[in-house]
């Protein structure tokens, strides 16, 4: 399933050509020491030489274009933390190396902070006893921002963030939401062209989350700023990347496009088509039949439908589900079947949505059609396997 | 290097304004480690006041051993506070914030800690200022004496650095380090009250050398006090302070590159 | 919250053994790191003991002599870990900071009682893995003989029981002071500090100039290590026993009033 669609994210991005983040086969593993079991097993353990080493991270390798906005999701505990940290020159690889437009971030740590941008969603890097606006003084001389960079920078921030409510607040008092603004906007104060995100909208409120989207949509579009993001969200990473890499087990499992893992899961697309009367299903389509015809006719859609997919309409008919098309037909699936109304899944890599609506049309007259996309979060979790 | 300086003043005035948010616990931490202090010196003043001199060393320069370890201690825990509590950065995983800053971990970690120890300087001072005074007037030592401890109180608290930036340094292995602190520090550090003649010669030997604590006040002391030795111990000093810190940074640069951070 | 409280002490035993027992597990599992810190600590003991050795070479060490110096040393230092390393504030300050304190107060047991269990697992553990560890390696290393009258030793025990307590009860005072302070660490700090010079840590209090002899014995702290060190050099008579019953009593109450106010603020500042 890797790197099917890396192609296509460089191409679609062809116009650019600098590459923001290189890694190359990177490794990270972590030693623990074994506690041994037993009688005397404390004094034991103290001389014992054995380790587990755990691998966090195998031979992870891809790289990022600048400009680009990029995803990086995994369940808890596949690397993602480990990954962004290396990159970001927390920690040393055990094998394998990092290169941001250029430079090794473990080589030239100091250098490489300079033009990096690193937001931790569960810790904030500002200074906790002291108003918002006396870290940005702290990180404006920390990071050599001149005083009218700042100046200028400020107010922008402002508009997009709405910083000015807490300006004066010491950060300890502010909200979770207005924290991860400030700490975003502290990110960027010294315009740093690659920017890494770990869990920005963790524990974030639906509005918070918007404001914040609605900043990163801007830098990446509008400044032509690279970002790193990972998240749990789906929603961040529908609405905001172009590209999405899975991590699991410590490995990469999907680098791509976000279309990328819709086609290749091939979740069906949902149609719910409301009839003006009463419809007529053509009888090929009837369960009973499909069921009796020849193997070679007939292709199996996938069983498991997604989650929510009777969600809208009883399932009066349930002997209808299972029901497949013929070779010369648009392949679809009867989901339900009501008096009016009738609910359908197709495979959109293989059949074209006219093609599927011609062929309802056909059963009676159309009233209204309603399209449900194969829910994101869905999709990730057949990746995350 | 300047803009380095600058930030550093920078960033204490930052931390001492943060902490200034908590007048109250100042005030009250301030009375409390003088209290500690005090009781810490009332226990050696005990033994002085109950049997005299120490192995042939008088209680003025018995007190005034106290008093430089003291002070040199201040020095290092005020510019150097946050080393000695590594743990807690490596625990909770604070140092990965650091780590992201375009500025020597040490640069951005030491003034986060920086604090004003007016009860040990009170104190130090104090005590050193009765020991020489006496051993003035006795004709012991002349006033050369004031800047030749001074130089000792300042490549002391440079000795003291490095060794706490050795230990801690471990950390980035063992992530706890307050055992080994106890023993590379607290216990070194209350050792070296009083002469290392007290010792057995294996456990003076290595105050003087792997720990050495001794080069703080000890050795100083022998010449300034006693005249033992020569004026050579001061350039002996400088060097050994600067190699031992030299050393330490050189450790703590490889024990960052094998940092482990924390969580998933 | 009112039913709770007059069930008071009303709550089985079985529940604090429970608790104590759960301590004591939590422990149990680090106890490779802690036999090293054993070693730190016996480290400690013995510089304390070469200082001694080294003054009772020039110097005749009064009633105690040398040796006896030695085994004084030995027996503080092993007895630090039931009297006076237990958990800061029992652990009070970290739930104020949390919040999980208003939790702990809705609890249908006592906090005092609750806290006091918890720690006796703490301590029981630190008794096992830290006390007898440091003892028999500072015997080992000063060359020394365990104390061999018949009763000495169990003696002994039972005011190191009672000093126990008492550092319970002071840790919990402290910790409820983390209320009004957020510098309760510092209280700690202090608390030590008495615990070294009042309890005769390092100097047997006989040696404490007068004025600070008085303001000892008017405190609990020669009850925490320098009243079983006697008992265990057989310096003593066990009626001093009656002394740590007599502040073990006071302390008690101290608690349970401290508790009284701890929920007062609690309820009406919401911690």
């Amino acid at each position: 399933m890797t790197d099917s669609a890396a192609g296509q994210a460089s191409h679609e991005s062809s116009r650019r050509t600098e590459t923001a983040i290189e890694a190359v086969a990177l490794c990270k593993s972590f030693k623990t020491p074994v506690a041994a079991k037993g009688r005397f097993s404390g004094i034991r353990s103290m001389f014992s030489r054995e380790y587990t080493v755990k691998e966090a991270v195998t031979d992870i390798g891809f790289t990022v274009e600048k400009g680009d906005f990029v995803g990086y999701i995994g369940p808890n505990g596949a690397g993602k933390s480990t990954t962004i940290k290396m990159l970001t020159g927390i920690l040393h690889p055990s094998s394998g190396s990092v290169k941001l437009a250029g430079i090794d971030p473990h080589r030239d740590r100091t250098k490489c902070a300079s033009k990096l941008g690193v937001v931790f969603g569960q810790r904030s890097q500002l200074w906790w006893d002291l108003p918002v606006k006396d870290s940005y003084d702290i990180l404006a001389h920390m990071y050599g921002v001149e005083e009218k960079d700042k100046l200028r920078r400020l107010p922008q921030f402002d508009e997009l963030l709405a910083l000015g409510e807490f300006w004066d607040t010491p950060v300890r008092k502010l909200s979770l939401g207005q924290r991860m603004r400030a700490d975003i906007a502290a990110a960027m104060l010294h315009d740093p062209d690659l920017l890494f995100l770990d869990e920005p909208t963790i524990g974030l409120d639906v509005n918070a989350k918007r404001n914040i989207r609605g900043f990163l949509k801007i830098l990446n579009e509008e400044f032509g700023k690279t970002i790193l993001l990972t998240t749990h969200d789906m929603d961040d990473i529908e609405q905001l990347c172009r590209r999405v890499m899975v991590i699991g087990g410590g490995q990469l499992t999907y680098d791509g496009t976000i279309e990328g893992p819709r086609r290749e899961i091939g979740l069906p697309t949902e149609i719910k088509i409301t009839y003006q009367g009463r419809y007529e299903l053509p009888d090929e389509w009837n369960a009973e039949d499909a069921a009796q015809g020849p193997a070679d006719l007939f292709v199996r859609v996938d069983e498991a439908g997604p989650a929510g997919a009777a969600g809208g309409e009883p399932p009066t008919l349930s002997s209808a589900s299972g029901v497949i098309g013929r070779a010369e037909l648009p392949r679809m699936r009867i989901v339900s079947r009501g008096e009016r109304t009738l609910t359908v899944e197709v495979n959109r890599q293989e059949v074209r949505t006219m093609d599927a609506l011609r062929e309802l049309g056909r059963w009676g007259e159309i009233d209204d059609v309603e399209m449900r996309e194969p829910d994101f979060e869905e999709i990730i979790r057949r990746v995350y396997g | 290097m300047n803009t380095y300086i600058k930030l550093y003043l920078l960033l204490v005035r930052t931390s001492i304004r943060s902490r200034m948010q908590y007048r109250f616990n100042f005030a009250f931490g301030t009375i409390l480690a003088a209290f500690i202090q005090l009781s810490e010196f009332l226990m050696i003043a005990i033994v002085l006041a109950k049997f005299g001199a120490v192995r042939g060393w008088s209680v003025h320069e018995v007190g005034y051993l106290f008093a430089v370890m003291t002070l040199s201690k201040m020095l290092y825990r005020t510019f150097a506070d946050e080393v000695h509590h590594l743990e807690r950065y490596l625990v909770e995983g604070e140092l990965d914030q650091l780590l992201t800053k375009p500025l020597p971990v040490l640069l951005s970690l030491m003034p986060r800690g920086f604090r004003l120890m007016p009860g040990e300087l009170l104190q130090g001072g104090g005590i050193l200022a009765w020991a020489l005074g006496a051993m003035l007037a006795g004709g012991q030592v002349t006033w050369w004496a004031v800047p030749q401890t001074l130089f000792a109180v300042l490549t002391g608290a440079v000795v003291l650095f490095a060794i706490g930036l050795a230990t801690a340094t471990c950390g980035f292995w063992t992530t706890r380090i307050s055992m080994l602190q106890n023993m590379t520090e607290d216990a070194a550090q209350t050792a070296a009250r009083y002469p290392l003649t007290l010792y057995p010669g294996w456990m003076s030997g290595l105050l003087l050398t792997a720990l050495p604590v001794g080069l703080v006040n000890y050795v100083p002391a022998l010449y300034i006090l006693r005249g033992e030795l020569g004026a050579w111990v001061f350039p002996l000093l400088a060097a050994a302070a600067c190699l031992a810190v030299l050393l330490a940074l050189r450790f703590w640069k490889f024990g960052i590159s094998k940092y482990q951070s924390t969580g998933s | 919250m009112i039913s709770f409280r007059t069930r008071l002490f009303k709550s089985n035993p079985r529940l604090y053994s429970a608790l104590a027992a759960k301590a004591y597990a939590r422990n149990i599992q680090y106890r490779g790191s802690h036999l090293l810190h054993n070693f730190a600590s016996a480290v400690f003991g013995y510089l304390y003991a070469c200082i001694w050795i080294g003054l009772g070479r020039d110097h005749s060490l009064g009633e105690y002599g040398i040796l006896g110096m030695m085994q004084y040393i030995t027996f503080t230092q092993a007895s630090l870990w039931i009297s006076s390393f237990t958990t800061p504030g029992l652990g009070i300050p970290q739930s104020v900071r949390t919040g999980q304190i208003a939790l702990d107060l809705m609890r249908p047991v006592h906090l005092f009682a609750h806290l006091a269990a918890k720690e006796w697992g703490q301590i029981g553990y630190q008794f096992l893995y830290k006390s007898i560890p440091v003892y028999v390696i500072m015997l080992l290393a000063l060359g020394l003989t365990p104390a061999h009258h018949g009763t000495t030793l169990p003696i002994a025990l039972v005011a190191l029981a009672g000093s126990a307590y008492l550092s319970i009860c002071i840790g919990y005072l402290i910790g409820v002071s983390a209320l009004w302070t957020t510098e309760s660490s510092w209280l700690h700090w202090g608390n030590q500090a008495l615990m070294n010079l009042l309890a005769g840590f390092f100097i047997p209090l006989q040696w404490l100039p007068e004025w600070l002899q008085a303001i000892a014995w008017a405190s609990p702290y020669p009850f925490m290590l320098y009243a079983p060190t006697q008992l265990y050099l057989r310096k003593e008579h066990p009626i001093v026993l009656l002394g740590t019953l007599a502040w073990c009593a006071a302390l008690t109450l101290t608690c349970l009033l401290a508790t009284r106010m701890l929920r007062h603020k609690v309820e009406v500042q919401g911690g």
